[in-house]
């Protein structure tokens, strides 16, 4: 897994490229933790080249969610699609994570 | 409310059947979990392996026996039996563990779970997104099990040892020479 960061304006966009499985969803966790710190205030999770997730994947973005969600700051989670949203529905999570089309849908949610 | 999925418990339901199916045994081996689980979903046929959705639930199972069931003991093996058709594939983990215990409660923690869904309460669901134990961990995601019941339609049934697993899982069938439209 390879995580990117760019940048619009004050939104973060990390794009998560490969497989967020047991080996490695904590490298996003610690990242997103680390930004967190920066005083980073709005992210988006980029998802599109994402071509496999496990139950610890899953774990990283529920424990990033509700972070962000307790500290009252924006986050929008764009591309979920093919096996990585077939897992989110089998876990029926696709209401609670705050999912959106795509980033810039995401950027432009995040700007308003 | 929909009728919530449960981990079941009978040692002799007809998922433990072995007739048939093939076996491998693996070392308790963390890092080897998903080249494990290759090893047995190859022999699936593609129909059923819905992009790697089949792989990625076959991973849980196995990682569940070598990580909570024999908490990677390098001295302890997992012995597992599966058999894939294009119609149905079923699975059976047995590991050297002490057996999951919890049964009941997380079947409960599943009931409040799904009613917070059916609320759609989300505010309340972030209490119930993961099980957790006193042996979880910061890699474990907690909501596999979640998922294997909704996947595992035949049924996720434990032996009350509770280090025997077996899962099953129909596919609808296929109707070769008949052409249904997707376009609607």
């Amino acid at each position: 897994m390879e995580l990117k960061i760019r940048k619009s304006a004050d939104i973060y966009i990390i794009d998560v490229n490969g497989e967020m499985d047991l080996y490695n969803s904590y490298k996003l966790k610690e990242l997103v933790m680390k930004m967190l710190e920066k005083k980073i205030q709005k992210f988006v999770i980029n998802m599109e080249n994402v071509e496999y997730i496990d139950s610890s994947g899953i774990g990283a973005l529920i424990y990033i969610c509700s972070t962000i969600k307790k500290l009252s700051l924006k986050l929008l989670i764009a591309n979920v699609r093919g096996s990585v949203k077939k897992v989110i529905e089998l876990t029926k999570l696709m209401g609670y994570f705050p999912i959106t089309g795509n980033v810039v849908e995401a950027v432009k949610k995040l700007t308003d | 409310m929909d009728d919530v999925k449960q981990i079941l418990q009978d040692d002799n339901h007809e998922l433990f059947s072995k007739e048939d199916m093939f076996s491998k045994e693996f070392p308790s081996d963390y890092r080897q979990i998903r080249y494990f689980t290759l090893m047995i979903v190859q022999k699936a046929p593609p129909e059923i392996k819905e992009i790697n959705l089949l792989e990625q639930q076959i991973s849980e199972i196995i990682k569940n026996a070598v990580k909570h069931g024999n908490k990677s003991d390098p001295d302890k093996i997992i012995k597992v039996w599966y058999t894939f058709t294009t119609e149905e594939a079923r699975i059976i983990v047995e590991d050297e563990g002490k057996g999951f215990q919890n049964i009941d409660k997380w079947n409960a923690f599943n009931v409040e779970r799904q009613a917070c869904l059916s609320k759609e309460d989300y505010i309340k669901l972030a209490d119930y997104v993961a099980y957790r134990t006193e042996e979880s961990d910061d890699n474990d995601g907690g909501n596999a099990m979640f998922a294997a019941v909704e996947y595992w339609n035949e049924g996720v049934v434990f032996k009350s040892g509770g280090n025997i697993v077996a899962v099953g899982k129909k596919f609808p069938k296929k109707h070769p020479g008949i052409e249904v439209s997707e376009a609607l």
